[in-house]
């Protein structure tokens, strides 16, 4: 079962050692160098992380329910939402797509037998597991309520919460993502297979690599910043406390210069994804692979030069707010670019409308929302009467959920087959696809524009002339809820009583879809050698298309 | 695996020898003396600030050749190079983007 | 983790990890990646240096005040040395790839003596600042109880007080250790010269009765503090990578000891140089930006 041949392959094949199955003990787990492995207990514990993330967004909008702060008072409302912000971006929506799917495919996708530093990549587990603990013994101490951006003086000087625990805890983290990047590049720079050219690589890959010079080139900056922040707080003396002529401002520029990134962190790997998906299910070769793989690398590169545009209102020099408001502008052209080939991509293609897809679809359509209201907050002027409002909310959400966590679900879905051996079931995952896009826009549509009325953010209480909408805003949370938590259910499912998914169960030429599901321990039985583009849907590439509908019919079904 | 340099197929072994990294060596020390002594010297007569500019000048000269020489850099592959001199770009945003709003707040036109 | 899965032996060289094909496919991903931790170093630096700038370019007074303050001599010292076990690093790397084990071993040994001696000069610079009370933080600073015999001085005005003469000739009392800084000379000579940028007006001085502008020591003393703050998070910085440094050559010289490297696999040597080269090359920008910027003011 290997290269070409592995396409036309007995889908009910005999049971054979796979990394599931190759050691069962404990400690085949927590000392196992395996990528797949790794990438699965990564995958549980950004699943738990997530979960907890979303109690305190329950919390949030049951608070927000009513004008008045009733359920919780103004101070553990700060700390509700801080620590939504803190579970959600640096635990799991930074290692979401790169630690779980792209540690899962990364080396698959380019035929190697692992990612090159296998203990590194172990070790950057464990930074995310102290980190990650850190953080949740702070939570139980009684928490942070800085803001996920911890800005400074208040930080430093006079939140009485527990601001170094979870810094500490970022920090560590931090490393962990940096090592994850570190590992990634590495790996495409060395473990290609044979004949896997760089421009064969699946654009997933080019995500990655994407990210991962992100990730390198930002996160130590975090880390610096975090560090003198707890240095300031401890000491009581330092470079951000205006008392002394130090600059709360330039906490901002060293945070955002990572934190601006660190949002492409947050949607780069999602658009590989898509990429993978749109063309995939559309059975057609990507329009535009190029452009794409450029874009990628440009997002990483000019996503540097903008950090400003959170700081507009911040005492920042009106001059750099004009060169910043400027690049704002021009950084979102690579992120256009792809929304053009995706759409080439999609237009004659064959497309299905498998789970995968309806994800990949709502993404399109949510990312555009999430990328144009990004530039409304980037124009200096219209921001001033925007920011700091539920506008600002909504427009992340649009990215971060819409865009990046709705990618990680078709991920999910999509690769499932491949990691588990199992299919779940369509039609649930049909069912929740479609609860997940409805209550996703009923949450956050209205808040643009109880934004653009002048909603402030993090406040527990508002006006009650705009209970209306946060209703709406409240139920479609639910709805959400309810379309996230389903995905659960019948995953689990589906690994005990799940029907075998068979090794290509889509009958797609990546070579991710020609080894086993799931994969042996070093992917491959034999070193593949690649002699196709990507996304070649060609006769010759064994992938007839009425065999696929065939074959989908009867797996799937 | 595509990326092989077939230039580079085994270590370096013979670029360097002792009197090579002696003489790198000289030229270190010979570097870190000039700039003791150079700050000691008022050099504002030039143009401001001339004594920042040459002991930055010195400092990035004696990288320089730490770099190229003691680290290999100048017989390592591309990526390397690449690796280096990027690092360098970012750091220059980092410098150049935030260093634009020090220079330019409540200046000029743009008093705010 | 052994290859379950495949079928047939596949001969693998000793030291040769099981992700890879060949020896050489292992030497250079780990150099790579070794260089990509590099590039993360330097962004980590990088923060650092963005504050010193930010700062500097605002109290150049108080920065080259501070910088003064500093042991010129020792930092000189303290680069040499580094610059020197930068060369036996470079050469321990040489005697590997000559395959010359004793020499190896002879060349971590200095590489670790000098990167030790380096370690013992900030020791000494930092009891000094500990002394002299130049520790930004209160109460680390070494505590001088009131000596009720001693004879006081009349305050002269700070301008008046003579650079570098703080603490260590006159008796300076200190009860809770606290950060000391009496001198504003420079401030004093860059009002006369008219230099002093709007920032820095506004940094070091404050309105007496009549609304005149002032040399106030107490904000003045706080833009120092600054600089020391900063002297110290990236000199504290810079010796704790030394400090893994040194871990790391002890490994080093363990493993050479046993003749592990040699001209076919000499990678954790190279490795290890890397690293120390690095943290040499911080100290070279560290020195002039720290100790000798602004030194030419008193000249
Ligand atoms: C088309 C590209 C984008 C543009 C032009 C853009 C622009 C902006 C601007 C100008 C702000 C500042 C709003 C304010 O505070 O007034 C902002 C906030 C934010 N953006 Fe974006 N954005 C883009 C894409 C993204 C993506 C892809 C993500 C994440 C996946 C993201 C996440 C965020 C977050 C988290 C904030 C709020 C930060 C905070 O807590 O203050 N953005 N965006
Ligand atoms: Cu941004």
């Amino acid at each position: 079962m290997q290269s070409a041949d592995a396409i036309g392959g007995n889908v009910y094949d005999k049971p054979k050692m796979n990394y599931l199955t190759n050691g069962s003990t404990l400690k085949s787990w927590l000392l196992t160098k395996d990528h797949k492995r790794i990438a699965l207990m990564y995958l549980i514990s950004v699943s738990a992380f997530f979960m907890m993330g979303g109690l305190y967004a329950a919390a949030i909008r049951l608070e927000l329910l009513t004008p008045n702060s009733d359920l919780m008072e103004s101070g553990t409302y700060n700390k509700a939402f801080t620590q939504h912000g803190v579970l959600m971006i640096f635990f799991f929506l930074i290692p979401s797509i790169p630690a779980v799917l792209g540690n899962f495919l990364l080396p698959i996708m380019i035929g190697a037998k692992d990612l090159a530093l296998p203990r590194i990549n172990l070790l950057s587990l464990y930074f995310y597991w102290i980190g990650g603990g850190l953080a949740l013994f702070a939570l139980m101490q009684g928490g942070v309520d800085t803001g996920w951006t911890f800005y400074t003086p208040y930080s430093t000087t006079f939140s009485n919460t527990f601001v170094m625990a979870v810094g500490l805890g970022i920090f560590i983290n931090g490393f962990s993502s940096i090592l994850t990047g570190l590992n990634f590049i590495v790996t495409v720079h060395t473990m290609r297979a044979p004949g896997m050219t760089w421009f064969r690589l699946p654009l997933f890959v080019w995500a990655q690599y994407a990210t991962s010079l992100v990730m390198i080139l930002g996160t130590p900056v975090i880390a610096i910043t975090i560090l003198l922040l707890a240095i300031e707080r401890v000491a009581h003396v330092g470079i951000f406390d205006p008392a002394i002529g130090g600059d709360p401002i330039l906490f901002q520029h060293l945070f955002w210069f990572y934190s601006h990134p660190a949002v492409y962190i947050m949607i780069l790997p999602g658009m590989g994804v898509i990429s993978e998906l749109i063309s995939n299910f559309s059975r057609k070769k990507i329009f535009g692979y190029e452009f794409i793989a450029f874009s990628s690398i440009a997002i990483a590169v000019f996503g540097f030069l903008v950090w400003g545009h959170h700081m507009f209102v911040s005492g920042q020099s009106i001059y750099a707010g004009l060169v910043f408001s400027f690049l704002t502008m021009v950084v979102a052209v690579p992120s256009a670019i792809k929304m053009f080939n995706w759409t080439a991509t999609l237009y004659k293609g064959s497309v299905s409308f498998d789970t995968p897809m309806l994800y990949a679809i709502g993404f399109m359509g949510l990312f555009l929302i999430g990328g144009l209201t990004g530039l409304f907050l980037g124009s200096i002027g219209l921001t001033v009467h925007l920011t700091d409002t539920y506008f600002v909310v909504a427009h992340f959400h649009y990215v971060m959920v819409g865009g990046q966590v709705i990618a990680y679900l078709g991920g999910i879905h999509y690769w499932w087959p491949k990691m588990t051996g199992k299919m779940y079931s369509e039609f649930w995952g049909k069912i929740s696809a479609m609860l997940v896009f409805i209550g996703f826009n009923l949450t956050f549509f209205p808040q643009f524009i109880l934004g653009y009325q002048g909603m402030p953010r993090r406040y527990a209480s508002y006006p009650a002339e705009l209970q209306v909408l946060n209703i709406f805003s409240t139920a479609g949370a639910s709805v959400l809820g309810v379309g996230l938590v389903m995905p659960v259910v019948y995953m689990v499912h589906s690994l005990f009583y799940g029907k075998p998914a068979g090794d290509n169960p889509w009958m797609l030429p990546g070579l991710e879809w020609r080894t086993a599901s799931p994969p042996p321990t070093e992917n491959f039985e034999k070193m593949p050698v690649v002699t196709w583009e990507a996304y070649e849907f060609g006769e010759e590439n064994g992938l007839d298309l009425e065999e696929a509908k065939r074959r989908d019919l009867a797996v799937v079904s | 695996m595509a990326d092989r340099h077939p230039e580079h197929e085994h270590m370096e072994h013979d670029h360097m020898n002792i009197p090579k990294y002696l003489g790198i060596f000289m030229i270190l020390v010979v570097g870190t003396i000039l700039t003791y002594f150079a700050a000691t010297v008022d050099l504002d007569f030039i143009f401001p600030g001339a004594n920042t500019l040459l002991a930055l000048l010195i400092a990035f000269t004696k990288m320089a050749f730490v770099m190229l020489f003691f680290m290999h850099v100048y017989w390592s592959p591309k990526l390397i190079w690449l690796s280096a001199i990027a690092s360098f770009f970012w750091l220059a945003i980092m410098f150049a983007y935030t260093m634009q709003d020090y220079f330019t707040r409540g200046s000029g036109v743009f008093t705010g | 983790m052994s290859a379950h899965a495949s079928d047939k032996f596949v001969y693998h060289e000793p030291g040769l990890q099981h992700q890879f094909d060949d020896m050489k496919q292992q030497e250079e991903s780990v150099s790579i990646g070794m260089w990509m931790f590099l590039v993360q170093e330097i962004m980590f630096f990088g923060g650092l240096f963005t504050a010193y700038l930010v700062f500097r370019s605002r109290y150049p007074m108080a920065f080259a005040a501070g910088s003064n303050h500093l042991d010129a001599f020792w930092g000189g010292l303290n680069t040499l040395v580094l610059i020197v076990s930068s060369l036996t690093m470079a050469l321990t790397v040489y005697y590997a790839q000559k395959s010359n084990r004793s020499m190896q071993v002879i060349m971590i040994v200095l590489t670790m003596i000098f990167g030790a001696a380096f370690l013992g000069v900030k020791a000494i610079e930092y009891t000094a600042k500990y002394n002299d009370g130049l520790i930004p933080v209160a109460g680390l600073n070494k505590k001088v109880k009131e000596d009720p015999g001693a004879h006081h001085e009349k305050a002269k005005p700070c301008w008046e007080v003579e650079h570098g003469a703080a603490a260590a000739e006159h008796h300076v009392v200190n009860p809770r250790g606290e950060f000391l800084w009496t001198d504003c000379s420079l401030v004093k000579l860059a009002k006369d010269e008219a230099f002093l940028t709007d920032a820095e007006k506004i940094g070091y001085f404050s309105k007496d009765a009549s609304g005149a502008d002032v040399i106030d020591i107490n904000k003045f003393r706080d833009k120092v503090k600054i600089f020391y703050y900063i002297y110290f998070v990236m000199t504290g910085l810079h010796a704790l990578h030394m400090i893994v440094g040194l871990l790391l050559m002890s490994w080093l010289l363990w493993t050479a000891w046993k003749g592990n490297y040699h001209a076919e696999y000499y990678m954790p040597v190279e490795m290890s140089g890397l690293y120390w080269h690095f943290v040499d090359i911080v100290w070279i920008f560290l020195f002039p930006l720290l100790y000798l910027l602004g030194r030419h003011f008193h000249h």
